[in-house]
């Protein structure tokens, strides 16, 4: 369980703070959505959780940071990354640098920590089994795609063990198919029970696997709720952020006055259009004959 | 191997002294025994070939204690002095980079990096060292990258040396500026990967050494200092 | 007042009477005996004021100063040989035997300085706190890009342009101003060797390593000029400032020109021209040419700040630039000269061939390359970091352990 009570965060040398009195609860297991606007404060809450606002980024943090009950205030860096992990929009950036394979870039993190040898031998092969990129294990991790460097990096977090996993825009920077992959990945780590928290503009991502979704509005929380309900809300638009697609398309079927169903069964037709490659759709317009 | 590497570096320390025919037999034979001089002649003359060819240009001609004559051209002689110190710099360069290379050629530095990590240095400063590899290349396909995206765009790179040398400006720039404003999120990945954490940390693996590499290595770190003080005390003078 | 105050204008005064008196009895001018009494006192009471808060870290700095002060005049009474009239060759004014003795002197000094300082910080407070404060993660993420520029662009201008400078120092120059002496020494030292031992060719520059100790050096100096805030904007700074500011740089590039110039007399037995005399090969005016250019280049850009923006720091660069380049060129002149025979596979050698023609000895031509290669070396880095830091945004640099010191101070909180 991770708290955030009352949290007013302002960075080195601003004049306002970015962050107001924010209070809310992630609880394990969930997989919880950040949306709103740029500069809105999605990055600040996500370094704020993480524990690199105010450690690594400086700044100053009114309010508390609960961990399991516990305050994180005198935790350190190290003893926070253990717990909580965080990645960010730029794939290239968030490799060490120093690993010859994927391999040696996943262990990093419990090297770091000082495990004994083979216990970061089972965690780093359980975290690239856990993100399917077992194959990819003896590739330089500088020449991988920016989904599968993504991939790479979330894997290093995993095999850190934490109990809570933070991303900021993850597919922020990647191609469609990049995209996929993080997606793909990111849904069987929900499926799996983890605890995450992602930050994103693309809401169709978010509308797949996430439970909860919160809404950021100048540094204040504007919305928390189950992730259906605050997606198809209106006032999401007023917050700049588009809503999923779905969301769009059920809004305009019931401007057009089209019956309820309808815009259903054009979904699921699309979905399975989309799932089957070869099948080169039939127009669409599978309009119903009523 | 890396022993070797080592141990080698120290020989090279030692081949100062005069004309350093004693260090290029320490040279050559482990590098017969790894099955690698003829790559390792070749990739020592091929490094001190610039260092070389000035040496002795400089010595032969500009020797500024010359008398005897050897020949002329133009304006400048080239004296016998000026030849016979050359040739003593020579060997000496010719020690060092055979060391040098023998030590580059045997060991990759993947291994040196975490093999001097585990007897002791600090793990960031192996990061620093690992790094600094690594943003090498880097850095020069970043700049290739750019200079490839300007060129796209009407830059001329090509052309006179005034040309090219205006073409930098505007490379210079992006690659290392890019470069460090970077640090700021790889310090952030870095952190949230235990990176600030106190001590050791565990090394995956290690290079493979035996008691053989460790007894040479013993030897030649002997040898240094007891070659200086031989020579000191003129033991040594029948090698000059 | 309170007692405290009382205190320390009393041992003040006391310290600065008693120095002025001592320099009198020496037989110095009562003016001097005045300013130094003056400066002694001022100095001994702004040390005490910051002890009386508990900040003990300017008198350990102090006290390792004073420690490298010893040394050095100790070195230099005691057991400097500088050789004597008969060392200083008459054409250059270079007296190559002195020029070793001050080098060695100085690293040693240095290093009992170094030694004193953190023995004190950790007899006192049983850490190394200021050596720790420099290394963050940052630091070593900038260490590594330092390096790689000193090795990328060092390796660029030894090999490829023939020029008589070496571009080698520009990342350890950022890192020291940035992070602190001690990273700037280890970035400088850890850039050579690796340069020598580790990078692979095309890159790889063998005699590097020789030179590690230099790098060490320009570190430290770098990191202390950073401290002093030496590379912090002084932007639109009255007349009278820039006015003398640029006296000082007139003054100071003048010297190296005139390093330059007499080096070229000596060499050539001529006046200098910039058209080919007969004897004077026209390579050697080419290149002359060239490092003109920079010069001119470096001195254009240092000119513009100081008359278009008005910065004051042009004429700090300069001084920095000049400073660590006469010692660099000090602690690299023996070790070019004792491990290579001079010859480096640069574009110095053609110097030092140049000044073994006209007759002088190799420790003598390597000194005489060093003092006018390095400066002008020096100071263009200098100003090639100072315009790096400016292109770096505010709040980003302030994250950097010296990163506040090298903000304008009018500014005040970064953006």
């Amino acid at each position: 369980m991770l708290r955030l009570e009352g949290v007013t965060y302002r960075y080195a040398g601003a004049s306002r703070p970015s962050l107001h009195d924010v209070s809310v609860a992630f609880d394990d297991g969930e997989v919880v959505g950040l949306v709103g606007a740029s500069e809105a404060g999605k990055t600040t809450l996500c370094l704020v959780a993480s524990g690199l606002a105010p450690r690594t980024v400086g700044g100053t943090l009114g309010g508390r940071v609960l961990l399991d009950g516990e305050d994180a205030g005198p935790l350190a860096m190290h003893q926070l990354a253990g717990r909580i992990g965080i990645a960010f929009a730029n794939p290239a950036t968030q490799l060490t640098g120093v690993a010859g394979t994927v391999y040696e870039e996943v262990a990093f993190g419990p090297m770091n920590l000082g495990l004994p040898r083979g216990e970061i031998i089972d965690r780093t092969d359980a975290a690239l089994a856990g993100l399917g990129i077992g194959t990819l294990a003896a590739r330089d991790p500088a020449r991988l795609s920016g989904g599968q460097q993504q991939l790479v990096s979330i894997a290093g977090l995993l095999a850190l063990r934490p109990k809570h996993l933070v991303l900021d825009e993850p597919t922020a920077q990647l191609d469609p198919a990049g995209t996929r992959l993080v997606a793909d990945a990111l849904a069987r780590l929900a499926a799996d029970g983890a605890s995450i928290i992602v930050a994103e503009q693309k809401t169709d991502l978010l509308a797949s696997i996430c439970n909860r979704v919160v809404a950021i509005d100048a540094g204040r929380i504007a919305m928390d709720g189950e992730a259906a309900e605050v997606l198809a809300d209106p006032r999401l638009t007023e917050l700049g952020v588009a809503p999923p697609a779905t969301v769009r398309l059920h809004r305009a079927a019931r401007a057009a006055q089209l019956p309820a169903g309808a815009l259903d069964r054009l979904v699921n037709a699309s979905a399975r259009a989309s799932a089957e490659p070869s099948a080169p759709s039939s127009a669409p317009s599978s309009a119903p004959s009523k | 191997m890396l022993a070797l590497g080592t141990t080698v570096l120290a020989i090279g320390l030692g081949g100062v002294l005069g004309p350093a025919l004693l260090a290029l037999v320490a040279v050559a034979v482990p590098a017969l025994a790894a099955g690698i001089l003829p790559r390792l002649l070749r990739t020592a003359l091929l490094l001190s070939l610039p260092i070389a060819i000035s040496v002795l240009v400089v010595n032969l001609f500009f020797f500024p204690a010359g008398q005897e004559v050897l020949f002329q051209v133009g304006p400048i002689r080239a004296t016998a002095e000026g030849l016979g110190f050359a040739i003593e710099t020579l060997a000496r360069i010719g020690a060092i980079s055979g060391a040098i290379t023998l030590f580059y050629l045997t060991t990759p530095p993947a291994d040196l990096v975490v093999d001097l990590e585990r007897r002791g240095v600090a793990p960031r400063i192996a990061f620093v060292a690992n790094a600094s590899v690594q943003t090498v290349p880097a850095m020069v396909e970043r700049a290739a990258a750019i200079t490839a995206a300007q060129r796209a765009r009407g830059l001329d790179t090509e052309g006179s040396i005034w040309r090219r040398a205006r073409g930098i400006v505007p490379l210079a720039g992006p690659v290392l500026l890019g470069s460090i404003a970077e640090i700021e999120e790889r310090t952030m990945a870095l952190e949230a990967r235990g990176f600030t954490r106190p001590g050791r940390r565990t090394l995956l693996w290690e290079p493979r050494d035996s008691r053989r590499q460790a007894l040479a290595r013993w030897a030649l770190v002997l040898a240094v200092p007891l070659t200086f003080l031989a020579r000191g005390l003129g033991l040594l003078d029948w090698l000059a | 007042m309170d007692g405290a105050r009382w205190l320390r204008i009393a041992v003040g005064v006391g310290a600065g009477l008693l120095v002025g008196i001592a320099l009198l009895a020496f037989g110095q001018e009562w003016v001097l005996a005045l300013a130094g009494g003056a400066i002694v006192a001022d100095v001994v009471y702004a040390l005490l004021a910051r002890m009386q808060t508990g900040d003990w870290g300017p008198l350990r700095f102090a006290a390792g100063l004073v420690a490298f002060a010893i040394v050095g005049y100790v070195g230099i009474i005691g057991f400097g040989d500088f050789g004597g009239e008969a060392d200083v060759d008459p054409n250059t004014f270079i007296n190559a035997k002195a020029a070793n003795t001050w080098a060695l002197i100085l690293t040693i000094a240095m290093v009992v300085g170094a030694v004193v300082y953190f023995g004190l910080e950790l007899l006192q407070t049983g850490r190394l706190d200021s050596l720790a404060r420099q290394f963050t993660t940052r630091t070593y993420l900038l260490m590594a890009v330092g390096i790689a520029i000193n090795i990328i662009l060092g390796q660029t201008v030894a090999a490829a342009l023939k020029i008589p400078i070496y571009l080698d120092s520009i990342g350890t120059i950022l890192v020291g101003v940035l992070c602190g002496p001690v990273a700037g020494a280890v970035t400088g030292g850890l850039a050579n060797v690796l340069w020598s031992y580790v990078i692979p060719p095309p890159f790889q520059y063998q005699p590097a390593a020789a030179f590690a100790i230099t790098a060490v050096a320009i570190g430290v100096i770098s990191g202390l000029a950073g401290r002093a805030g030496f590379l912090r904007p002084r932007p639109d700074r009255p007349s009278g400032e820039l006015i003398v500011g640029g006296l000082v740089t007139v003054a100071l590039v003048g010297g190296m020109a005139l390093a330059a110039i007499i080096g070229y007399q000596t060499v050539f037995g001529t006046d200098v021209s910039l058209l080919p005399n007969e004897g004077v090969d026209w390579y050697f005016v080419v290149l002359g040419w060239l490092a003109l250019a920079l010069v001119a280049l470096a001195v254009v850009g240092l000119f513009a700040l100081l008359l278009i923006r008005r910065d004051l720091t042009a004429a700090y660069v300069v001084v920095a630039g000049v400073f660590t380049g006469v010692i660099a060129a000090l602690i690299s002149a023996p070790i070019a000269a004792g491990v290579f025979g001079g010859v480096t596979a640069s574009g110095t050698d053609f110097l030092v061939a140049a000044f073994r023609q006209a007759g002088l000895d190799v420790q003598a031509a390597t000194t005489g390359q060093g003092l006018i290669s390095d400066p002008i070396d020096k100071v263009t880095t200098f100003f090639t970091v100072y315009i790096i830091l400016q292109a770096m945004a505010n709040r980003f640099k302030a994250r950097f352990p010296q990163g506040e010191r090298v903000v304008a101070l009018e500014e005040g909180a970064p953006a």
